[in-house]
């Protein structure tokens, strides 16, 4: 697992950097344009404060106001092309970034499809959702301006100190005595900064974790009537973070003081020095005013490359992440000479086979072996970690087995494609899952090109249908995320229809009614009778009631079959489904 | 906004401090064109080297003063900030500490961790920036104006005039671009929330084989986005070349102006390049002011959300009698015609409800979802008030006992196990700081955790959360038993707490309860064979209470629980009750 430090700095910048440029280049010659523009543009912002001085030392004070019209004119036509031209950088370069940012954000949705379910079981949704979020949009946002203002900055400053040393180079000696000084002041500073930044960022971590823990539990803290107690706590906390906060922000609120400082300094030299020199007639007044603003356009771009590359630093690192859920391996993909599997009727047999999530971990399912008539229910028992619903992943293909093999019909399943694997499969999960959108919809989703009157025929086998039409815009109702509107049984009921739809010939339910009560497990049991009809079933169920009726009941312990055999003939043999079974009827009577 | 500033006022010196050395740099700032005037038109002009210098150190020393000033402002800013962001904090987490259930159901518990983690800072922040560089740009563009008056009045005017002009424009431009960014927001979200659906039903999208829908459907939103996008950022775009263009034009029409103005006399060349400048200064602070806008408008969304929580009244008092403080109770439990709903909400949740659960006796509750069982238990605590009816504890009305008396005597545990990070002592003796090793011991015994606590590999000291071990569902609500029991309550409420336990474990833990403590316990569950242990059993159903009785009353005479009874055994474990 990754670590999760927000402002990582990039490993390897440059393989990433080379990347975005390779989404870049889909518009090449846009940013050909961009970059055209931005030369313009800088060219043009020097000559504007050059043209002020020009006027004022030929025309001004000489006093020719004919020259002194068509100059000014001339002024107005760069001022006009020089907005312009920003503008247009401006409107292309958003163009481009944002084209850039949306072929990156569906490659990765697209890589999101792709990837095995593994992938998604050793993640943090919340971790991958950032990387989308906050990861695209710092891409999105330097790329939006950064790129321009790097560039710009690097040709203003070249162009700057260009035209200040034609002008005059002894003065421009003296404008850049003040960059030394910059660099050591802001080394300075940085220095305290760094270290007092990481105690800041520590502590706020740790200030909000607590408020957020605290507060995500606020019911427990107020029937346990802690209140007093995580006051202090917090208080501790938010005290540690002012203090270190205060340090970090008074230190670095010293940066824009210092070039303020410089601003000034600067402005002090060319105006005390260069006056003694025009009074030695080296310069001309037109020049010390050209240099004044020049020195202020110079500083500017060194504080704002020292800005950028910051924002630039992170852009990367977030790039840097969202590539490396692109590199990520995808689900592997079919055997070239993996075959469609078309109509079966639903054999399923195990031989021998064995898995392990780790490497080299201990194995999780064992020598596993048992086979399933086409029609028949087969029960999955076991303490939780006994391997129960590692069976499941294997034999929809999310996990690819290690030892011995899965039959379909007598058709091994890795030599089938997944997709027609899975085509035949149908689900219904503890956790049932429904989308935003109208439960029409929802059901839909088992089979789309199903028609409405279908929709309704399987919601009245799942027993949804008189629930339905008593909601207010029946099944046009919208499912909200999280919505409580519906009830949990209510939702399960909907992914059953769902999973009548789409009509598999195999049928796996993993502890599909454990999130529901008794009462209302008993309108569902109906509803699962429907669906089980006809379909070889795999059931796993905490409540043993559930699968009496099963033709197989699998009792596993630590990855083995331990025993095998129908409700009745498990009875006979008193084993541990014995033991199971009468702990449920009784309680804690027995032992 | 306005609201928030009173958390500033013990810091009015400081504030005062900051904002003085704000206007010493400004004044520096302001002055520099006008000195430059000087030595153009005094020095070099007349030829005269000694006021360049004079001017010159001056100005040297000036800008030194200013660094001094920007210094303390720095520190005296950053005190500020920090002090007001802190006491704010303060005030909103002992707020939100002294909310009552219901107040707490109005705000979602992200919604207010938000408030409390990145609008407060957002505020803090914009106080800082406030009063280290924000005010400077528009007392820039308010002071470059004044001193360019000051310098010559006729030709200002220009500026006096067009300022106003660019200010309305930059307002205008700012409140359009709000609103289509909010639009923009809102096509972000419908994005963030396909991939969250499909982050979170992974599972069913590839059984379901439903890969190129989902795709097609993202693509629909992030292309909406992505134009959205676009399209603002343009509109955004367009404000500084337009500001710029106008203000140039502006220093044109100064240049021209002042031009006819030196030829008649009445104005000296260095001043015309002083207000130049001062023109220039001013462009500047206008650009700088259309980024402090946006800044100024998340801060008041901020605020307004802060104060969300500050206005919120607090609707459940606590008793004024304080009759029985620290009293002993027995833990007898009185309902009598109890109706309740929850406030805002126009279904009752419980109906005319009536029930007696004698000291030290076991009751089980059940009844399907939303019977409302959760409901009565929260009612015992008094998470919530009642809307009519009694409810007793040792014949006192809970409205007459102080809540923090009335808490202590409860140990409450609820459906989903909360636990919170630090080591697994610490979870355990949160129910009870004074409590020894011993005593958490005991009640982790008795909570049957002990010996799992035993095999971790820090034991007790081991560390849960976010950095620690991660526990399994049972694991967890048998810690957080544990966390109820060793507070040694009068009352102990069980809230379907068992439900991850397998059948052996709850035995045992329930056997615990009734040998080690005496405690009157009330239980939520969904199992027949857990009810069967109690004393009493209540059948909820729809608020209303429909039967009460022991196991063999109810199995006897009532429908619904022969239902449940059947359902959990099938028609063989009817039979079998009958027989034991």
């Amino acid at each position: 697992m990754r670590p999760k430090a927000k402002m990582k700095k990039p490993e390897n910048w440059f393989p990433t950097v080379k990347r975005i440029w390779g989404y870049l280049r889909e518009r090449e010659k846009g940013i050909v344009f961009v970059l055209l523009m931005v030369i313009v543009s800088s060219m043009l912002g020097l000559l504007g404060p050059y043209l002020v001085g020009v006027a004022i030392d030929e025309y001004i004070v000489t006093k020719d106001e004919s020259g002194l019209l068509l100059l000014l004119c001339s002024l107005l036509g760069v001022y006009v092309f020089y907005s312009l031209s920003t503008w247009l950088q401006n409107y292309w370069m958003i163009g481009i970034a944002q084209h850039t940012v949306y072929r990156m954000r569906s490659d990765l949705f697209y890589q999101f499809q792709l990837l095995p379910i593994s992938f998604f079981d050793k993640r943090k949704h919340g971790e991958l959702m950032s990387r989308v979020t906050n990861d695209m949009e710092n891409v999105s946002s330097t790329l939006n301006s950064s790129v321009i203002q790097i560039f710009s900055s690097v040709l203003t400053l070249v162009g700057t100190i260009g035209v200040m040393l034609w002008l005059s180079p002894l003065l421009t000696l003296l404008t850049l005595t003040i960059v030394p000084l910059m660099f050591y002041g802001m080394k300075w500073i940085t220095n305290r900064t760094g270290k007092l930044f990481k105690e800041q960022q520590s502590s706020i971590g740790e200030l909000n974790g607590f408020i957020e823990e605290t507060i995500s539990g606020q019911r427990i803290v107020k029937t346990f009537s802690q209140e007093e107690k995580v006051i202090g706590e917090f208080l501790e906390r938010s005290e540690r973070y002012k203090r270190s906060s205060f340090w970090a922000q008074s230190y670095s609120g010293l940066i824009p003081k210092l070039m303020n400082l410089l601003n000034n300094l600067s402005f002090t030299i060319i105006a005390a020095i260069g006056g003694y020199l025009a009074l030695k007639g080296v310069v001309s007044i037109g020049v010390i005013v050209i240099f004044t603003e020049y020195s202020r356009q110079f500083t500017r771009p060194l504080n704002e490359l020292a800005n950028q590359f910051n924002t630039l630093l992170s852009a990367i690192a977030g790039a840097e992440r969202v590539f490396e859920v692109l590199d990520e391996r995808e689900e592997a993909q079919d055997e070239k000479e993996a075959s469609v599997l078309r109509h079966v009727t639903g054999k399923v047999e195990f031989e021998q086979v064995s898995f392990s999530y780790e490497k080299e971990g201990h194995n999780t399912i064992k020598d596993v072996s048992f086979h399933a008539n086409p029609g028949e229910t087969i029960a999955l028992v076991g303490p939780t970690g006994a391997g129960k619903t590692t069976i499941i992943n294997l034999l929809s293909r999310f996990y690819e087995v290690q030892n011995g093999r899965i039959m379909v019909d007598g058709q091994d399943i890795s030599n089938v494609t997944r997709a027609s694997l899975r085509s035949h499969m149908g689900f219904v999960l503890q956790d049932s899952f429904l989308f935003q959108g109208t439960i029409r919809e929802n059901i839909r989703f088992g089979r789309l090109e199903a028609s409405d009157a279908e929709v309704v025929e399987a919601a009245k086998l799942a027993n949804a249908h008189s629930f339905i039409m008593k909601l207010p815009d029946q099944y046009d109702t919208v499912l909200q995320q999280d919505d409580s509107g519906i009830s949990q049984g209510q939702r399960q009921l909907l992914s059953i229809a769902r999973a009548i739809l789409a009509n598999p010939t195999i049928l796996i339910l993993d502890e599909a009614t454990s999130n529901i009560d008794t009462i209302t497990e008993v309108k569902i049991q109906e509803a699962l009778e429907h669906l089980m009809e006809g379909r070889t079933s795999f059931v796993i169920a905490h409540r043993l009631n559930t699968i009496q009726q099963a033709d197989q009941i699998l009792v596993l312990e630590k990855g083995r079959i331990i025993e095998k055999g129908s409700h009745r003939e498990l009875l006979e043999v008193k084993g541990f489904y014995y033991e199971l079974y009468h702990s449920q009827l009784k309680g804690d009577k027995i032992g | 906004m306005i609201k928030l500033f009173k958390y500033l006022k013990p810091y009015q010196l400081f504030i005062g401090l900051a904002l003085f050395f704000l206007l010493v740099e400004l004044g520096v700032e302001l002055v520099q064109p006008l000195l430059m005037a000087k030595i153009i038109d005094e020095g070099i002009m007349q030829k005269d080297l000694s006021v360049v210098v004079f001017w010159g150190s001056i100005m040297m020393g000036m800008a030194l003063f200013s660094f001094l000033g920007g210094i303390v402002n720095s520190f005296a800013a950053s005190h500020v900030a920090q002090s007001f962001g802190y006491d704010v904090r303060k005030r909103l987490f002992e707020k939100v500490q002294a909310f009552s259930f219901s107040n707490l159901n109005k705000f979602a518990a992200s919604s207010l961790i938000t408030r409390l983690t990145n609008d407060v800072t957002m505020i803090q922040s914009t106080v800082f920036m406030g009063l280290r560089i924000m005010l400077r740009a528009p007392q820039m563009v308010i002071g470059g104006v004044v001193m360019a008056l000051f310098v010559h009045v006729q030709l200002a005017l220009i500026l006096v005039i067009m300022i106003p002009v660019l200010v309305f424009f930059l307002v205008w431009m700012m409140k359009r671009a709000m609103r289509l960014f909010k639009g923009v927001q809102e096509r972000l979200d419908q994005v963030n929330g396909v991939i969250r659906e499909n982050l979170m039903g992974t599972r069913v999208i590839k059984v379901f084989l439903r890969k190129d829908h989902e795709v097609k459907r993202f693509a629909a939103a992030s292309d909406e986005l992505k134009e959205k996008t676009t399209a603002s950022l343009r509109f955004i775009e367009t404000t500084m070349p337009v500001l710029m263009l106008i203000m140039n034009g502006g220093i044109l029409f100064i240049i021209w102006l002042g031009s006819e103005y030196i030829s008649t006399g009445d104005i000296q060349v260095g001043e015309v390049v002083a207000i130049v400048n001062y023109a220039m200064r001013i462009t500047t602070s206008l650009s700088i002011l259309s980024w402090l806008m946006t800044v100024v408008a998340r801060a008041k969304a901020s605020a307004d959300r802060v104060n969300d929580i500050v206005d919120t009244e607090i609707d459940l008092l606590d008793a004024k009698e304080t009759g029985h403080i620290g009293g002993e109770y027995e833990g007898k439990i009185q309902f009598d015609s109890v109706s309740f709903r929850y406030p805002g909400s126009e279904a009752l949740v419980l109906k005319n409800l009536s029930f007696t659960a004698e000291a030290r006796e076991t009751v089980a509750i059940m009844g399907a979802t939303g019977a409302g069982k959760t409901s009565l238990f929260q009612l015992i605590p008094r998470l919530f008030d009642i809307e009519s009816g009694y409810i007793y504890l040792d014949d006192e009305e809970l409205t007459h006992i102080p809540l923090h008396t009335l808490r202590k005597q409860i140990g409450y545990v609820p459906q989903e196990a909360v636990l919170f990070s630090g080591s697994i002592r610490d979870n355990i003796a949160w129910g009870k700081e004074e409590a020894s090793i011993e005593e958490i011991m005991l009640a982790a015994k008795h909570a049957q955790i002990h010996e799992t606590i035993m095999q971790l590999p820090k034991q007790y000291e081991t560390t849960l959360g976010q950095k620690g071990i991660n526990l399994s569902g049972g694991q967890k609500q048998r810690l957080s038993i544990a966390r109820a029991l060793v507070r040694n309550p009068k009352i102990l409420l069980l809230d379907d707490s068992t439900s991850a336990l397998d059948l052996k474990t709850e035995g045992k833990l329930l056997h615990a309860l009734k040998k080690g403590y005496s405690c009157t316990t009330l239980i939520i569950t969904q199992k027949i064979s857990t009810a069967m242990e109690a004393d009493k059993i209540l059948l909820l159903d729809e608020g209303e209470l429909v039967a009460i009785g022991t196991h063999a009353q109810l199995a006897e005479t009532n429908a619904l629980y022969q239902k449940i009874i059947q359902s959990q055994f099938g028609k063989e474990g009817l039979r079998f009750e009958a027989k034991s």
